[in-house]
């Protein structure tokens, strides 16, 4: 799978700030068509209007938390393929373990800094 | 004449039920008298050992009433967590104010015009006196918090004291209720960030990706 700069991403985070960073990251790594959404719910709700060739989620949310977003959009046929990055302070072995088995791409541990998105993208799309 | 005792009323009792001889109406009421003045005396006794009890139990309610009481619970309730609730509140105001002011200054840096250098320089130099002056949240964050702490020390203090008086010891966990809260959170293994060193680092979490193994995987939780 190719890295595609003009695909679309999708960033899931309930803090403003932090999709805002992530924006700022992705743009200096070339995207410019970037969504956000502020919830898992909210953020199957635009996978189902829109085709994304990235997701990046936290996992902590509510009402719907990433590592639910992940399960739904692993069980979803339509959108099983979609490449999944988690980006989140949750840090427990088992937090990892967990979102593995349930299909997640990768995996970054917060706070991250430019170089490991970059590394992390670029792992998901070279597989 | 000292009360017959329970057991020797059964053998009377017994007896005349085997018996019913001779028996005058006379004794009938000298057997019922005295099974009345047995009563009496073990009524007096149950009587007693409530009467001790329930002082006992008014005591305790009277300890405990004025161990509550030392807690000032109106004074935690109504004043020391929700001041500590409002400090928490202003913390996360500052530090998202002084956040969106930095990035501002960043994203206007980096969306700026390069091409005239003294403009550029002049322009660099504004919005990194914006993002020192948005750094100075941490001074005021810093205090804020230190007072939550006093505050969550104060009621820790003073659970500790009670629970002490009261001899609490710690709860069965299986008769523990899990709330809904709870629940969820290990339903959805949600643990929020960990302190410095307890959580795994990125490198733990790369070495996990590479595994393609499972059976290398389920080890890590052996």
């Amino acid at each position: 799978m190719a890295l595609d700069l003009t695909m679309p991403v999708l960033v899931v985070d309930d803090y403003k700030t932090m999709i805002r960073i992530i924006r700022n990251l992705l743009k200096q790594l070339g995207f410019d068509d970037v969504d956000e959404a502020s919830d898992g719910t909210e953020a199957l709700g635009k996978m189902k209007e829109r085709r994304y060739g990235l997701v990046i989620s936290d996992w902590n949310m509510e009402p719907m938390t990433g590592y639910e977003l992940l399960k739904h959009v692993r069980a979803d046929t339509g959108l099983s393929k979609t490449p999944f990055i988690m980006v989140t302070a949750e840090s427990k072995t088992e937090n990892v373990i967990a979102a593995k088995k349930a299909g997640v791409n990768n995996y970054i541990v917060k706070p991250f800094n430019a170089q490991t998105l970059k590394g992390k993208i670029e792992a998901v799309f070279s597989d | 004449m000292a009360p017959a005792s329970p057991e020797q009323l059964t053998h009377i009792v017994d007896f005349l039920r085997r018996e019913r001889r001779d028996l005058s109406l006379e004794d009938v009421m000298v057997l019922a008298e005295r099974m009345a003045a047995t009563l009496d005396e073990t009524v007096a006794r149950v009587d007693t050992l409530l009467h001790d009890e329930f002082k006992m139990i008014v005591g305790e309610i009277a300890t405990l009433r004025r161990d509550i009481g030392g807690l000032r619970p109106d004074h935690m309730r109504f004043e020391r967590i929700p001041e500590a609730g409002r400090e928490l509140d202003a913390v996360v105001e500052a530090t998202e104010t002084a956040t969106v002011a930095i990035m501002e200054a960043a994203e206007t840096i980096m969306a700026a015009d390069a091409s005239d250098p003294e403009a550029y320089k002049a322009l660099v130099d504004d919005k990194m006196i914006v993002v020192f002056e948005a750094c100075s949240f941490q001074d005021i964050t810093g205090q804020r918090i230190r007072k939550v702490v006093r505050t969550l020390g104060w009621i820790e203090e003073r659970l500790g004291q009670l629970s002490q008086r009261l001899k609490f010891g710690e709860a069965d966990p299986l008769h523990v209720h899990e709330t809904e809260e709870e629940r969820r959170q290990r339903e959805l293994i949600l643990h929020g960030p960990q302190m410095k060193g307890e959580g795994v680092s990125q490198d733990f979490v790369d070495d996990v990706f590479a595994m393609s193994d499972q059976d290398a995987i389920d080890k890590l939780f052996d």
